[in-house]
């Protein structure tokens, strides 16, 4: 059963066509990765699916109760404490007080944030605990879908991997989906169950390819494995690392 | 039950370090003052009593006029008439502001009227005002909403107009429609340069109130300044010019300081002890 469908969905920025024909399907407990290079429209087609953008054609379905957004950049508020931050969604809510405070406790907890972290500002905050801190904020609204945007690039490689662990860890019980978007190819085929190709051109999904077993159970040598081949021998992702900056947004 | 205890603590520690910042910057405030009394003293002796009247003369006519009701009264209708007169341009201001900074159409529409209305001298809008409303309050509410407004304006919008956008798409996305993203996030982003304007406004009020009262004759601080040049007694008009900073400085601190200290918690986290100020 899909919780999130897209079918022939096509955007365009002031008539210059982004996306054309986007066929996508998320499953119930499953993440899917999103890969392509920059520009190509992904950050734009997540944002079609989450609702914040109306496509210019096409139809989006989605079964589930509730989503959350990962940005790259963290967008915190700077004015309020970590706890403050995570608390945001919930106060969007209309939730009461004593509940919202066990919900920020629990997904600052799922992000290993103590409470001493809690009454800091962002700005006395290091990168990767900012990430965490929105990615706690996304958790505490109990969101069943999850739309991730190139949520760790700024980070560096050890960080990244140990972020990468805590969404592998927070989707492990399947009852959370989500969208991964990224443009490193390892990092989606650590996370994600299925990676879709984006063409350059958006025209379409060039390529759909699941991945074997679990995100939990992939070793580092079968993801190694896994992304030289497919560099090599799948014609998908032969654009993937191609950059036109004249394209970024 | 620690944990909050602990909590308890270090707010009260926080508190406690604000208290101390407060009175180390009166401190500084106080070398300042006693810096002032000197070179006015200097004067004094050089210039002679009818020219300038020595600071302690000065302090002993503060004295009487602290003593007569008469005075509590003038200086109250002063106070009353700023404070008015700054709500009403900070009311005003900003909601005009943050309106334009939403929307670039009238932005273009408003920000010429707001240069012509920085062009105009104030004494014409006093002259003007006095001739709609004679010596009242509305004379002098209306030369504070004039002479303030485009500075509040351009507060309010330019708060707006510089905000993080990516704040707006994250409130979004969490399912905030333009009504609570303006409550939670564009609002809270226009104090940083809202407030700087307001503190701004707020000594403006003052400054422009006493000009108007004199200038129309309409009693208050102002009023009294007027009768002290009729009289010659320059004691008498310094120490009205005392009252009159000591209201804008009490209103300062009562008013301006806690409000800002507060919204600028966060900018102050970051700092070390040994930076802050
Ligand atoms: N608001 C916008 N107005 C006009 N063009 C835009 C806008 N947002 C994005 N684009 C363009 O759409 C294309 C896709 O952008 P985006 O979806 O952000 O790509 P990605 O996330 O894959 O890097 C880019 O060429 C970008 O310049
Ligand atoms: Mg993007």
């Amino acid at each position: 059963m899909s919780v999130l469908s897209l079918k022939n969905v096509s955007h365009a920025y002031l008539g210059r066509t982004i996306l054309d024909g986007i066929d996508l399907d998320v499953a119930c407990g499953e993440i899917v990765a999103l890969v392509g290079p920059s520009g190509c429209g992904k950050s734009t087609l997540a944002h079609i699916a989450a609702g914040l953008t109306e496509p210019k054609s096409g139809r989006i379905t989605r079964t589930y109760k509730r989503h959350a957004m990962v940005f790259q950049d963290p967008a915190l508020m700077p004015w309020a404490t970590a706890a403050g931050n995570i608390d945001y969604g919930l106060r969007l809510a209309g939730m009461g007080r004593a509940a919202r405070q066990e919900y920020v406790m629990a997904a600052a907890a799922q992000v290993a944030l103590v409470p001493d972290d809690m009454e800091k500002f962002p700005i006395e905050l290091s990168g990767g605990m900012r990430q965490r801190v929105a990615i706690a904020r996304a958790l505490a609204v109990k969101p069943e879908f999850i739309f991730f945007d190139e949520p760790f690039t700024a980070l560096d490689v050890a960080l990244r991997r140990r972020m990468q662990n805590l969404v592998m860890d927070i989707c492990i019980d399947g009852r959370l989906s989500g969208l991964f978007i990224t443009h490193d190819l390892y990092e989606a085929a650590r996370v994600a169950h299925r990676i879709a190709v984006l063409d350059t051109r958006g025209n379409g999904v060039l390529g759909m390819r699941t991945m074997a077993g679990t995100p939990a159970q992939r070793s580092d040598a079968a993801i190694f494995d896994w992304v030289q081949t497919a560099l090599e021998q799948d014609t998908a992702f032969r654009h993937i690392h191609d950059v036109d900056e004249r394209q970024l947004a | 039950m620690s944990i909050s205890l602990h909590a308890i603590a270090s707010h009260l520690a926080l508190r406690a370090g604000r208290v101390l910042q407060f009175l180390w910057s009166g401190w500084a405030g106080l070398a300042a003052i006693c810096l002032l009394a000197a070179i006015w003293q200097a004067g004094h002796e050089t210039y002679g009593p009818f020219i300038l009247t020595s600071p302690l003369e000065t302090l002993r006519v503060i004295g009487h006029l602290v003593a007569d009701p008469k005075a509590w009264s003038i200086a109250s209708l002063t106070l009353q008439r700023a404070l008015t007169g700054f709500l009403l341009v900070a009311g005003t201001g900003s909601v005009i502001g943050i309106a334009a900074g939403y929307s670039p159409a009238s932005m273009r529409l408003v920000t010429p009227l707001i240069t012509v209305l920085m062009g105009v001298p104030p004494i014409a809008w006093i002259v003007l005002a006095m001739i709609w409303f004679g010596g009242s309050d509305a004379t002098v509410r209306t030369v504070i909403l004039v002479s303030a407004l485009p500075v509040v304006f351009l507060g309010a919008a330019r708060g707006i107009t510089t905000r993080d956008r990516l704040l707006d798409r994250m409130a979004e996305a969490f399912g905030a429609g333009p009504i609570r993203r303006f409550l939670t996030i564009g609002l809270r982003q226009t104090t940083t340069t809202l407030f700087p304007a307001l503190a701004l406004a707020l000594g403006t009020s003052f400054k422009v109130a006493v000009m108007a009262e004199l200038l129309a004759n309409a009693g208050g601080i102002g009023g009294a300044l007027a009768d002290a040049r009729v009289n010659l007694d320059i004691a008498q008009a310094l120490a009205w010019v005392v009252i009159a900073v000591i209201l804008l400085i009490a209103v300062e601190y009562t008013l301006v300081q806690p409000v800002k200290s507060e919204i600028d918690r966060w900018r102050h986290a970051a700092q070390p002890w040994g930076v802050k100020r």
